[in-house]
C-alpha cells in the first residue's frame, strides 16, 4: 500500500502532470467563480481535449484538478453576492452573506477557504479509513434503504427552517413537485409540462437555484441603494477567518467527515453534502440563536463538507464504477477512454492510480486555497462598491448562469418565475433553502420509491436498515421540537 | 397606521399561503390519472405537503385575530434590509429586470447586456467614464467566454427577424 501511494505521488509529481494540474485548478478557479457555469460544463469542453492524451496521469492531473476546486472558489459569488457560484455552496449563503452584509466579508473567506482546505485534507484520509467499513455497507443498500435516506434528508427541513418547521415542510415538498416536471423517462408521461417542449427535460436546478437567493438579493440590495456591507472596515476580518476554523476544528473534522461519506454513497453527493454539514452544525453545536443570522460556524460547516465530498465521490466511481455524481461521470468517461478500467483492481493492482487522485485531490486543494486566499482581499472590496456598479454585474451574473442551462430564452422566463416565488416566499417569512434542497433530492427519491414499490410491494418497509434509517427521519423530526420544549421549559423555571 | 398595515401584511401572508395550497390542489388532482410510476412521489409527499399548507393557513387564519407568539429559533434567512423594502423600491428594480428580459428578446444577448449594465449604472448616478467601462468589460465577458470559447449560439433576436424575414 505504502509503495502505491508512493508510486502515485510521484507520478503526480513530474512537470507535466503539475503543469496540467495547476491549468486544471486554474480554470476550475475562475469557473467556480462563474455562477452558472459548473464544473461539468468545463470537464464536457475539455473531453475531446483529454481524449488526446496517452498518459493516465496527465488526465487524472487535469480532470481531477478542475474538479476538486469548484467549491473552494464558488464561495466568492455565496458570500458576497449571495448567489451561489456552484451546487456545492449554496448553505454557504445563509450565513456567509449576512456576514458580508456586516462588513465582515474577507473573514467569511478566508474561513471558508481554510476549511475547504482542511476538508480537502480530511476526505481522503476518512476515505482511506472508512474504505473496510462502507464499502460492504453501501454494497448492501439497496433502493429501499436510498430512499429511506433521501427522506431523512427531506426532513433535515424540520430543522434547516427553524422556527417555522411546518412552511419548511411544505416548502421542501414543493420543492419535490419542481423536480417532477417534465416527461416521467418510464411511462413517458408528461408531468406539469402544459405541452411545453421546454419543460419535457425539467427545470434546472442552478435556474431555481439563482431564482429563488440569486434575484430576491439582487432586489434587496436594489430597493436599499446602498453597498452590500453596511460596514465600510473590512477590519483584521482575514486572518480572524483563519483563527475561526481553528477555533472550531472539531466542526470542521465532523463536517468534513460527513462530506466524504455523503461523497462516497453514490448519486446523493454532489449538491447536498453542504445542507447535511449545515444542519448537523445547528443540530449539535451550542448558542446557535446567531445562525441564518451571520455566524461563522454557518460557513465552516458547509465549506468543510463540500470539498471533502469530492474524494468521497471518487471511490465508488474508480471501485465500483458507480460515478457520484455528473462531474465524476464524464471523469469516468474519460478514464475509460485512456485505458483506465475501474472496478475493484483499482483496489488492489491498480491501486497507484487510485493514490494518484487522491494525491491530487491534495495538491489541487493547496493550490486553489493559495489562488483564493491572494484574491480574498480585492474581491472583497467589491462589498464596499456602490449599489450602481454591484447590481447590474449581478443581475447580469444571475441572467446569464440562467441563461447557460439550456441557452433558450425559456430560461429566462423560468428565471423570472422562480425570482417571483423566491421574491414572494422571502417577503412572507417562508424559508427558501427547503424549496431547494427539495429540487435536489426529488428525481433520486422519486426513482428510489418507485424501484423499492415495484420490486418488493410494501415488504420493504420491514427491512432492518430501512427501519433504522426511519428511525433517524422520525428522530430528526421530534429531536428539535424535544429539545425546544425542554428549554422553554428550563426559561420558565429559572425565570 | 400601523395596525392597519398589520392586517394588510397578515391578509397578504394568507393569501401566498393559499396560492401554496391551491398549488397542492392542483398537483394532486393533476396527477390523480397519470401511471403509479409517474405519480407515485406526487401522492406520497403531495398529500403530506397538502396537510401542512391547510395546518399554515388555519394559523395564519388564527393570527389575524390575536398577536402571534414570539418564538426563539433560528431564522435560516438571509435578514431582510431594514431600509428601502418597500413597494415602490421592489416596483422599481422589478422594472429594470423585465426590461432586461425584453432587450434580450428584442437585440439579444451581446447587446442587450452592455446597453443595461451602462443604463442602469449612470440611471442612479455613476459617472461616465465608469459606466463605458463596466459595459465594456461586461460585453468583452460575454464575447471572451460565450462567443469565443463555448461557441454560444444565442437565439434569434426578434428585431433580427423582423427585419431580415
Amino acid at each position: 500500500m505504502i509503495e502505491a501511494a508512493i508510486d502515485g505521488l510521484l507520478g503526480i509529481l513530474t512537470f507535466q502532470s503539475l503543469a496540467m494540474m495547476t491549468f486544471g485548478v486554474l480554470v476550475g478557479s475562475v469557473v467556480g467563480f462563474l455562477p452558472g457555469i459548473g464544473g461539468p460544463t468545463t470537464l464536457a469542453i475539455m473531453l475531446p481535449f483529454v481524449m488526446t492524451m496517452t498518459d493516465p496521469m496527465m488526465v487524472i492531473a487535469l480532470l481531477v484538478g478542475i474538479d476538486a476546486v469548484g467549491n473552494t472558489a464558488s464561495a466568492f459569488t455565496s458570500i458576497l453576492i449571495s448567489v451561489p457560484g456552484g451546487a456545492g455552496s449554496q448553505a454557504t449563503i445563509i450565513d456567509g452573506y449576512p456576514l458580508a452584509q456586516k462588513g465582515q466579508a474577507a473573514r467569511a473567506l478566508s474561513a471558508s477557504f481554510m476549511a475547504s482546505l482542511i476538508g480537502g485534507f480530511i476526505g481522503p484520509i476518512v476515505l482511506i479509513a472508512s474504505l473496510p467499513i462502507l464499502r460492504p455497507l453501501v454494497l448492501s443498500f439497496g433502493s429501499p434503504e436510498f430512499f429511506v435516506l433521501t427522506l431523512w434528508g427531506l426532513t433535515m427541513v424540520a430543522v434547516l427552517s427553524g422556527n417555522t418547521p411546518v412552511k419548511g415542510l411544505a416548502a421542501g415538498i414543493i420543492g419535490v413537485l419542481i423536480a417532477t416536471i417534465g416527461l416521467d423517462p418510464k411511462s413517458g408521461t408528461g408531468r406539469y409540462d402544459f405541452d411545453a417542449p421546454y419543460l419535457w427535460s425539467g427545470i434546472s436546478l442552478i435556474i431555481v437555484a439563482l431564482g429563488i437567493f440569486g434575484i430576491p438579493e439582487v432586489m434587496a440590495l436594489a430597493s436599499r441603494k446602498t453597498s452590500i456591507a453596511k460596514s465600510q472596515d473590512l477590519g483584521e476580518g482575514f486572518m480572524e477567518g483563519i483563527w475561526d476554523t481553528f477555533r472550531h476544528w472539531w466542526l470542521v473534522i465532523r463536517c468534513s467527515m460527513i462530506g466524504a461519506w455523503v461523497g462516497f454513497l453514490p448519486g446523493l453527493g454532489s449538491s447536498v453534502a453542504d445542507w447535511f454539514a449545515y444542519a448537523h452544525a445547528v443540530q449539535t453545536e451550542k448558542n446557535k440563536e446567531n445562525f441564518g443570522k451571520g455566524d461563522i460556524r454557518g460557513v465552516i460547516a458547509p465549506e468543510a463538507s463540500n470539498n471533502s465530498k469530492e474524494a468521497g465521490s471518487y471511490i465508488p466511481t474508480l471501485a465500483f464504477g458507480i460515478p457520484g455524481g455528473t462531474s465524476t461521470a464524464l471523469i469516468l468517461t474519460a478514464f475509460i477512454a485512456v485505458g483506465i478500467r475501474p472496478g475493484p483492481q483499482m483496489l488492489t493492482t491498480q491501486l497507484n492510480l487510485t493514490f494518484a487522485v487522491i494525491w491530487t485531490l491534495v495538491i489541487a486543494n493547496i493550490l486553489a486555497v493559495a489562488i483564493c486566499m491572494a484574491l480574498t482581499k480585492p474581491l472583497a472590496k467589491a462589498c464596499f462598491l456602490p449599489f450602481y456598479t454591484v447590481v447590474p454585474v449581478i443581475a447580469v451574473f444571475v441572467f446569464i448562469g440562467a441563461f447557460a442551462a439550456h441557452f433558450t430564452n425559456y430560461d429566462l422566463v423560468a428565471l423570472l418565475i422562480f425570482s417571483l416565488l423566491g421574491f414572494m416566499m422571502r417577503r412572507h417569512g417562508w424559508p427558501r433553502p427547503p424549496l431547494l434542497l427539495g429540487v435536489v433530492l426529488g428525481t433520486k427519491m422519486e426513482t428510489y420509491l418507485w424501484l423499492s414499490y415495484a420490486r418488493y410491494g410494501l415488504e420493504w418497509l420491514w427491512r432492518p436498515w430501512v427501519i433504522l434509517l426511519l428511525g433517524l427521519v422520525v428522530l430528526s423530526l421530534v429531536m428539535p421540537i424535544i429539545k425546544e420544549r425542554r428549554e422553554r421549559r428550563q426559561k420558565v423555571a429559572t425565570a | 397606521m400601523l395596525m392597519e398595515e398589520n392586517t394588510k401584511g397578515k391578509i397578504e401572508k394568507i393569501l401566498f399561503t393559499l396560492f401554496i395550497t391551491c398549488v397542492f390542489i392542483v398537483a394532486l388532482k393533476m396527477s390523480w390519472n397519470w401511471p403509479v410510476r409517474a405519480a407515485i412521489i406526487i401522492w406520497v409527499l403531495g398529500g403530506a405537503g397538502l396537510v401542512a399548507t391547510l395546518y399554515q393557513l388555519g394559523t395564519d387564519f388564527k393570527s389575524i385575530f390575536s398577536e402571534p407568539a414570539k418564538v426563539e429559533g433560528m431564522a435560516f434567512e438571509a435578514p431582510l434590509p431594514e431600509v428601502g423594502d418597500s413597494r415602490w423600491g421592489n416596483l422599481e428594480i422589478w422594472s429594470w429586470l423585465i426590461g432586461l428580459f425584453v432587450v434580450i428578446l428584442l437585440v439579444g444577448f451581446p447587446i442587450a447586456v452592455p446597453l443595461f449594465v451602462f443604463a442602469y449604472a449612470k440611471f442612479y448616478g455613476s459617472r461616465w467614464i465608469t459606466a463605458i467601462i463596466m459595459s465594456g468589460v461586461s460585453w468583452g465577458f460575454i464575447y471572451g467566454v460565450f462567443e469565443e470559447t463555448l461557441h454560444v449560439r444565442w437565439p434569434e433576436p426578434f428585431l433580427y427577424r423582423l427585419f431580415t424575414s
